[in-house]
């Protein structure tokens, strides 16, 4: 998740929580309310005020802004298509699959197929060894 | 190319393969090496992860590689802790370390003696049986590894890294119509692998130019199309297809259109490979281009392939102008 998607929903989550505990201060209120008013009238009925209507507008915007933050910080979409993909591959090695954070995905693994021509099973340790000595001592 | 220590370094470039072999201290001083299987320490501790011991094994090879092979026993002595002597991966992994730490020739046979030995009691250690056709190999005894190979694709016939080293030997030795057959083969297996499409391509040609046969030519050139049609702007494809199509225009400039292939595939007539050629061009100096720019998006290329490219091109338009 990028640092403005946290951020959005952060916000949302604060103005969300806000909105809950304003509906809790109201129905806590309601019922204070209608324990005064029984204890001076016993007979008579205060109707109960519905919700404000501005608590209401507060859940849905919060709503909104906490969807919105968490849809920012999805990840790049990847191609669909295999030869797309694979010359996304090709041509952009692994620059073409940084997630959120700047860093390698995990799963990108590459051409999967490079590994029949490199063939790790059968490695020739020794082979490798003497060209690496020898790259060395012609740097 | 990824240089991470997530895959195999074989086939990295060794400047890359000293970095990685360089962060062996960090990584083997960063955790102790001491895996517990007790239940409350597995809780406290943080979770092991697959990665962990990819990472240990890659290390490993790399180390050997850059000839660092103190960090490399310390790595496989951790993996010996956490997965014991008997699995067969470890015991390939030992194989390769007893293999680079061989002085001799007598050495080496003994390292062979103990695969044979091992191989007694479970002829299908798969990683043993690659090892053993690997240090055939590497020792020279060629017909004896390609011997061991074909036994080991008699128990596991669906390996393609075994069909694409068998492949490998046989080209070594010239024998292209086998080194065809076993690449075909990792083609049913491995049916969307472009690499290897291009790699029957190039196979394909150089047979062609050692027999004189046409119909080889045409296939190299079915061949390089497929991984072009499976890879978007494949640079190895396109470059191929440059050949192959120059060679059969030179080679008949008539063209062949009178022949049917053994598919039933009408052999492309002379403007359509006249078209192949200059879309293949095209797109190698697209991309010769772009990766020179240091455009961002192109910068997955390797240096060589482009260097060989832009000579390609080179040579190609000198001899237009006359």
């Amino acid at each position: 998740m990028t640092w403005i998607s946290k951020i959005t929903t952060a916000f949302g989550i604060l103005l969300l929580a806000d909105a809950c505990y304003s509906a809790y201060e109201h129905s806590v209120l309601q019922t204070h309310r209608a324990a005064s008013l029984s204890s001076l009238a016993a007979s008579h009925n205060a109707p109960s005020s519905s919700l404000p209507i501005d608590i209401t507008i507060e859940t849905i915007v919060a709503t909104f802004i906490v969807c919105l933050g968490i849809v920012l910080g999805t990840s790049n979409l990847r191609p669909i298509q295999w030869r797309v993909w694979a010359g996304k591959i090709e041509r952009e090695g692994e620059a073409g699959f940084l997630n959120n954070n700047g860093e390698v995905e995990k799963d990108y693994v590459g051409n999967p197929f490079r590994l029949l021509e490199s063939r790790p099973g059968f490695v020739d340790i020794r082979k490798q060894r003497k060209e690496f000595a020898e790259w060395v001592k012609n740097k | 190319m990824s240089s991470s220590l997530l895959h195999p370094p074989s086939h990295l470039p060794p400047g890359t393969a000293l970095q990685l072999s360089q962060q062996a201290p960090g990584i083997l001083g960063n955790s102790t090496g001491a895996v517990s299987s007790s239940f409350f320490q597995s809780i406290l501790s943080a979770p092991e992860t697959p990665e962990l011991w990819i990472t240990y094994e890659n290390l490993l090879l790399s180390c050997l590689r850059t000839g660092d092979d103190e960090s490399a026993h310390q790595c496989l002595g951790r993996l010996v802790n956490r997965f014991g002597d008997d699995n067969e991966r470890i015991m390939a992994l030992k194989g390769i370390l007893k293999e680079a730490d061989a002085d001799g020739p007598a050495t080496l046979d003994t390292v062979l003696k103990e695969y044979d030995q091992i191989l007694q009691d479970n002829p299908t250690n798969i990683p043993i049986l690659k090892r053993r056709v690997a240090l055939l190999r590497s020792t020279g005894q060629i017909s004896k590894s390609v011997s061991a190979l074909i036994s080991l694709l008699d128990i596991s016939p669906t390996d393609a890294e075994a069909w694409a080293e068998l492949s490998d030997l046989y080209f070594s030795q010239g024998l292209y119509s086998q080194a065809i057959f076993a690449l075909e083969e990792v083609l049913v297996l491995q049916p969307n692998a472009w690499n290897i499409y291009a790699r029957l391509g190039e196979i394909l040609y150089i047979s062609s130019k050692s027999s004189g046969n046409a119909g080889q030519l045409v296939e190299a050139l079915k061949r390089f199309s497929r991984s072009i049609e499976l890879c978007d702007g494949y640079l190895r494809g396109h470059y191929g297809l440059k050949l192959t199509a120059k060679q059969l225009l030179s080679d008949f400039p008539a063209g062949l259109s009178n022949r049917i292939d053994s598919d039933g595939f009408a052999v492309p007539d002379v403007t359509t490979l006249k078209r192949l050629d200059e879309m293949a061009t095209e797109k190698l100096a697209e991309i010769v281009r772009r990766s020179s720019a240091g455009e961002r998006g192109w910068q997955g290329y390797d240096e060589a392939e482009i260097k060989a490219t832009r000579e390609l091109l080179e040579s190609g338009s000198s001899e237009t102008i006359r």
